[in-house]
């Protein structure tokens, strides 16, 4: 039995990352990733496919070894002792299960392996409306949303401290997801940390504190919503009572769409005061600033 | 945690091991009945003075060891029936347990958790020899079963205690390189393959060492030259095969333990 990890460890952050770097060959798949993620925070990682997310979450439970850096899991270096995987569940992307096992067989054994009491099973069996007859059936009969859901429940019954949980809504229906949501709220109420990648950017922006943003295995951005939000060029639409010659306002931002009547801008910060003088000078007859949705961040980095 | 997985890798390998247990209780049996049919015996014998060499070569026993009710029963246990179902274990089991795991993705879900890798090698082994008592156990089971149904004068099972040891170590050490091979490889497929091939490759060398004197020097880089039932029926099991068996087995694992801790899964 391993022994458990000291809850009480001074290290605030039970994600840190230094100069993080993973190589195959002459691929980069990760490079100089230095991170912090705080106790009990809800921390999303965007990035599209092949971005290094799931090579991140694998480089933190020691499935790869860095080529350069360190992680620190929970306190501990991920390249030493294990007893702190105890302390963590962890949600793979690519689901996949022993297909002649039960799901109950299933969930007792990786209890038994984490060598710890499954003590939120239960509960996250009712959310997930996993029944007792679902759980006697071989895993190779379930539809893949069962298998998430059965990959949530295995992630998670032993109330982990830490989840790293990998694309965790892929092939949940919009009632599942929903559930999910819910159990990722319960799990911060009780103060564990939620690590989380993902592809749908509203699920990131609903769930998390703050969002890392990955581009070819490089850090691009990190902060927390709001602030990735504010960062970004706001939405101008301006509508006038009269055509105007809306080019003569390209000098501001980036004209997105643009009649005699209405142009819809996107403008940066330092620019807006200028651009509202300059709109006052027009026939303005109705005026919206708006910040950019996260997705519009997100797109912004990647176009 | 080895004892965890442990269970999880014989849960997984319980099936095919009963109809590899039962086949070969059943062929060490018939191998009984044959040999307490004196026609037979006589016939055999009339037979393998007319063989060529390399054909007695093949079982690994001379002609007047064939020829007796005794030798009958000791081929059995080299037969390349009872060698086939053997390397069956010895090859399965390894690849399925760290190759295999990783192939389908589910050694995320173990190699997540708070087990040392060298845990998950322990556990492979455990279930390796495990496996291959039962296996090694069944084949003497049917020789003794056989020969308590039907006595032959002289011959008593007792005396291939020591023949089914040296089976078991043999394959011991064959599904050691295996576990090696298992915890360099990324899929089942990809393990099995060359497990065999190795295996294969081994029993063709000891024979072909034997028939061709040419390569006759070669014949200790074989394992199955560290397997002589003949020897082992007569005067229990040489120690020098045991220790070289076991050192090629420690060494298959030093490697393993080392090669698996490091590698990326």
């Amino acid at each position: 039995m391993p022994s458990r990890p000291d809850r009480s460890s001074p290290d605030p952050f039970p994600i840190r990352t230094r100069s993080l770097r993973k190589r195959y060959g002459r691929v980069t798949a990760l490079e100089d990733l230095s991170l912090e993620v705080g106790e009990g925070e809800a921390f999303g990682f965007l990035g599209p496919n092949g971005a290094g997310k799931t090579t991140t979450i694998r480089l933190l439970l020691g499935l790869l070894r860095p080529s350069e850096g360190e992680a620190i899991v929970l306190g501990k270096k991920v390249s030493r002792a294990v007893a702190w995987r105890g302390e963590v569940g962890y949600l793979p992307g690519d689901m996949a299960f022993w297909p002649r096992l039960s799901g109950l067989e299933t969930l007792d054994f990786l209890a038994a392996l984490t060598g710890r009491q499954a003590s939120a099973r239960a509960g996250l069996l009712k959310q997930l409306d996993l029944r007792a007859a679902d759980l006697a059936r071989p895993v190779r009969t379930y539809s893949d949303g069962m298998k998430q859901k059965l990959g949530i429940v295995q992630a998670l019954q032993c109330a982990p401290r830490l989840a790293l949980l990998d694309e965790p809504t892929k092939g949940l229906d919009p009632l599942m997801q929903q559930v999910f949501y819910e159990i990722v709220t319960d799990m911060r109420r009780r103060g564990a940390t939620v690590f989380l990648s993902s592809h749908v950017i509203a699920e990131v922006e609903r769930m998390c504190d703050r969002v890392a943003m990955l581009r070819a295995g490089r850090l691009v951005t990190v902060g927390s919503v709001v602030q990735l939000r504010e960062a970004e060029r706001r939405r101008v639409i301006a509508d006038f009572s009269a055509d105007v010659d809306v080019t003569a306002l390209a000098h501001f931002g980036e004209i997105t769409s643009g009649t005699g009547r209405r142009v819809e801008m996107l403008v940066a910060q330092s620019q807006i005061a200028a651009l509202v003088a300059r709109l006052g000078m027009l026939p303005l007859a109705d005026l919206i600033i708006e910040h950019p949705t996260l997705e519009e961040a997100f797109l912004e980095h990647y176009r | 945690m080895i004892g965890v997985l442990f269970r999880h890798h014989v849960r997984m390998h319980r099936v095919p091991l009963v109809p590899l247990a039962f086949g070969l209780a059943l062929f060490e049996w018939i191998m009984t009945v044959v040999a307490g049919e004196p026609s037979i015996s006589r016939f055999l014998g009339e037979t393998l003075r007319a063989a060529p060499p390399q054909l007695l070569a093949l079982v690994n026993q001379d002609l007047l060891a064939i020829a007796s009710p005794a030798g009958i029963i000791g081929v059995g246990y080299t037969h390349p029936f009872t060698l086939i179902m053997m390397a069956v274990w010895a090859v399965r089991v390894p690849s399925a347990s760290l190759a295999g795991e990783i192939g389908r993705g589910t050694m995320n879900l173990v190699a997540a958790r708070p087990v040392v890798r060298g845990a998950q090698v322990a556990a492979a082994l455990l279930a390796l020899l495990a496996g291959l008592a039962v296996l090694a156990g069944a084949a003497w089971l049917g020789t003794f079963v056989g020969l308590v149904g039907r006595p032959i004068e002289g011959v008593t099972a007792w005396r291939y205690l020591p023949v089914a040891a040296g089976m078991w170590v043999l394959f011991a050490s064959a599904g050691s390189v295996a576990i090696l091979v298992s915890a360099l490889a990324r899929e089942a497929g990809a393990a099995i393959a060359w497990s065999s091939g190795l295996l294969a490759g081994s029993y063709v060398l000891d024979y072909a060492a034997r028939v061709w004197p040419r390569i006759a020097s070669l014949r200790p880089f074989s394992l199955f030259r560290y397997y002589e039932p003949q020897q082992a029926m007569m005067a229990g099991l040489a120690s020098y095969d045991v220790e070289i068996l076991a050192a090629v087995a420690a060494a298959a694992l030093l490697l393993a333990f080392a090669v698996f801790s490091r590698r990326d899964l």
